[in-house]
């Protein structure tokens, strides 16, 4: 616990004072590894504390996405508050999509999630005067306020505003799955039944964090139009669903810190693999072959068996001392 | 053209449909109803077994040389990933399914595009069967009428090979109770490298067939493993007859979506699925989920 701590606030230091000596395309990398890490942990939320593995959890990243660029391109809505609208949206949304999806369990439980991205999918391919079709929405701007405020409309401002966001987020989170809802959502991630027949309405539980995970996803997307500039359908696409999943787990999924590290990874391997070589998606499917295999507990769980292993060793070396 | 060669042109292109969507969607429900786990590799089997039909074709020249060999290639690659990977895997959750599968997904459909390149592929039907044939007057292409007729043959003998033979047995008997299985002397992993294998092969058979309607082309991949979920979901998992009337309901609903309302096609496939899961969670002839 302590060494997470210690690492997670040297990461934090390290995130806080980075616009200060990278270059801008180094930046610009960083910041949608902060947008991809919040999309990763709200995804755990599902996955990590209440195993309801989501095989579409792109339909929040992409509700959220377009809905931020409707409203950046068509009302004069400063960018703060688009985004939380935004997230709020796509929270309402999953509460519809989390009453239909926790009809059911397990696989059909994933399947669910997996058809209403496509469904979304395939509106947002369609709906061509809001979504603006196989061509999504172009150009949408970082609208500058509240109160004539630009600051968030610079490249280093726009990173801590994420920033800000994850932070606020993943403490959000942290305090959720250390209440006596996490609790609940635990206890239905180990024994459903058991937790029912205590009395808790499980259902219920699963589709509030069903909507809470989603409107977290929803915020990463938000945040990602403006990053990016556009929105498109590959943000609904399944292989997203598919890749964020794969974040969460290569990560370290109910951890928290270890899908925002998932996140990271996946981005830097997609990044280095793709500079050396054209066949990167084949060493990428190596790498995840090999990490299930052998690291099943993720990359967080890993640092900490060695956080652990470090503090073996100190006691015995106390005693013998 | 006349209301009722219409609605008969449209049935048996909706069958031929069904019959490609059925050899995607038989597999996948075969794998899970054995093994429990997702495969999310399929699409990109499917999309191999078309190119590998495209090299073959050039090769012998003999459209049904590939359409042998091509299922038992990919088939025996299957095999090969089941005995080296997913072995290893049945103790764990599916977590761990589905990111190997996924990992195979990605690993193959690299692997294609630095074979053949990023182009689709042209696979020209076989001779004997490139014309057209006159239905109530109507012109219709031989091609899908025989892809209809594939899909008849091959449903059959599954279901035969399911109802008739030890292999069969062995097969319903591992997705009913595994361990009873093996307690009764049966090597049931070798079972499971079997059906694997085999369903590997028939999402492979789909693809060669699909080629020359669809071209041998990357997309295929990514549209042919969610068509395959949706089959399989609306059918119920691991339901043989299920995979079949699931593959018939999707096929109908694109072909006549795509005739009326080709702006909400897609949108139709998936309401479908979200209907069924609604009234019935486990699929139409699944166990309740």
């Amino acid at each position: 616990m302590r060494l997470s701590l210690l690492l997670g606030l040297t990461g934090l230091g390290l995130m806080i004072a980075a616009p200060l000596g990278l270059p801008p395309f180094a930046m610009t990398l960083l910041t949608e590894l902060v947008i991809l890490g919040l999309f990763a942990m709200s995804l755990d939320l599902m996955v990590g504390y209440t195993r309801l593995v989501s095989f579409g959890h792109a339909a929040a990243y992409g509700l959220g996405a377009y809905a931020s660029g409707y409203l950046l391109l068509n009302t004069q809505t400063p960018l703060p508050f688009v985004v939380i609208l935004a997230a709020l949206l796509t929270g309402v949304i999953a509460l519809g999509v989390g009453w239909v999806c926790t009809q059911a369990t397990g696989v059909s439980f994933s399947m669910l999630t997996l058809a209403f991205a496509q469904l979304l999918y395939a509106i947002a391919f369609k709906w061509t005067s809001v979504t603006g079709g196989s061509d999504g929405l172009a150009g949408i701007p970082r609208r500058p306020g509240p109160l004539g405020l630009t600051a968030l409309t610079t490249k280093a401002g726009f990173y801590y505003f994420a920033l800000g966001c994850l932070v606020i987020a993943f403490l959000f989170c942290k305090v959720l799955v250390s209440s006596p809802f996490g609790a609940v959502l635990r206890g239905i991630r180990e024994n459903e039944a058991k937790t029912l027949a205590l009395g808790y309405n499980t259902r219920l539980y699963k589709i509030a964090v069903v909507a809470i995970s989603y409107a977290l996803g929803g915020l990463a997307g938000a945040l990602y139009a403006p990053f990016a500039g556009f929105a498109n359908t590959e943000l609904l696409f399944w292989l997203f669903s598919g890749q964020v999943l794969i974040m969460v787990i290569v990560g370290g999924s109910g951890t928290l810190i270890g899908p925002i590290l998932g996140a990271a990874f996946f981005m830097m391997l997609e990044h280095q693999l793709s500079s050396y070589t054209e066949a990167w998606a084949l060493f990428f499917g190596l790498v995840f072959i090999a990490f299930v295999l052998f690291a099943p507990e993720g990359i967080w769980g890993l640092i900490s068996r060695w956080g652990r292993r470090g503090a073996v060793a100190e006691v015995k070396g106390g005693q013998h001392g | 053209m006349s209301n009722l060669a219409f609605l008969l042109t449209q049935l048996v292109n909706a069958l031929s449909q069904a019959a490609l969507l059925f050899f995607l969607g038989v597999g996948l429900t075969l794998i899970f109803g054995i093994m429990r786990i997702v495969n999310f590799a399929h699409g990109t089997l499917y999309m191999l077994g078309a190119f590998l039909g495209y090299s073959l074709l050039h090769h012998t020249g003999s459209f049904w040389a590939a359409l042998l060999v091509a299922p038992v290639i990919v088939g025996l690659l299957g095999t090969l990933f089941e005995l080296t990977i997913l072995r290893q895997l049945y103790r764990r959750d599916a977590h761990a399914f589905l990111m190997v599968t996924f990992g195979l997904a990605l690993i193959t459909g690299e692997a294609v595009r630095l074979i053949w390149g990023s182009d689709a592929l042209q696979v020209p039907p076989p001779p004997q069967l490139a014309g057209v044939v006159f239905m109530l007057d109507e012109p219709f292409p031989v091609y899908r009428l025989f892809l209809a007729g594939a899909g008849i043959v091959v449903a059959l003998a599954i279901w035969q090979l399911l109802e008739r033979t030890r292999l069969g047995l062995l097969i319903r008997a591992t997705s009913q109770n595994p361990e009873m299985v093996h307690a009764l002397g049966v090597d049931v992993n070798l079972v499971r490298s079997g059906v694997f294998g085999i369903g590997c092969g028939l999402a492979a058979l789909g693809g060669v067939l699909a080629a020359p309607l669809v071209t041998a082309a990357h997309g295929m991949a990514a549209t042919a493993v969610i068509d395959a979920f949706v089959i399989v979901i609306i059918g119920g998992m691991g339901s043989f007859l299920g995979s079949l009337i699931g593959a018939l309901l999707v096929a109908l609903v694109q072909v006549f979506g795509n005739y009326y309302l080709p702006d909400f096609a897609l949108a139709f496939m998936y309401l479908l699925m979200l209907l069924v899961l609604v009234v019935r969670p486990g699929g139409l002839l699944g166990k309740e989920a």
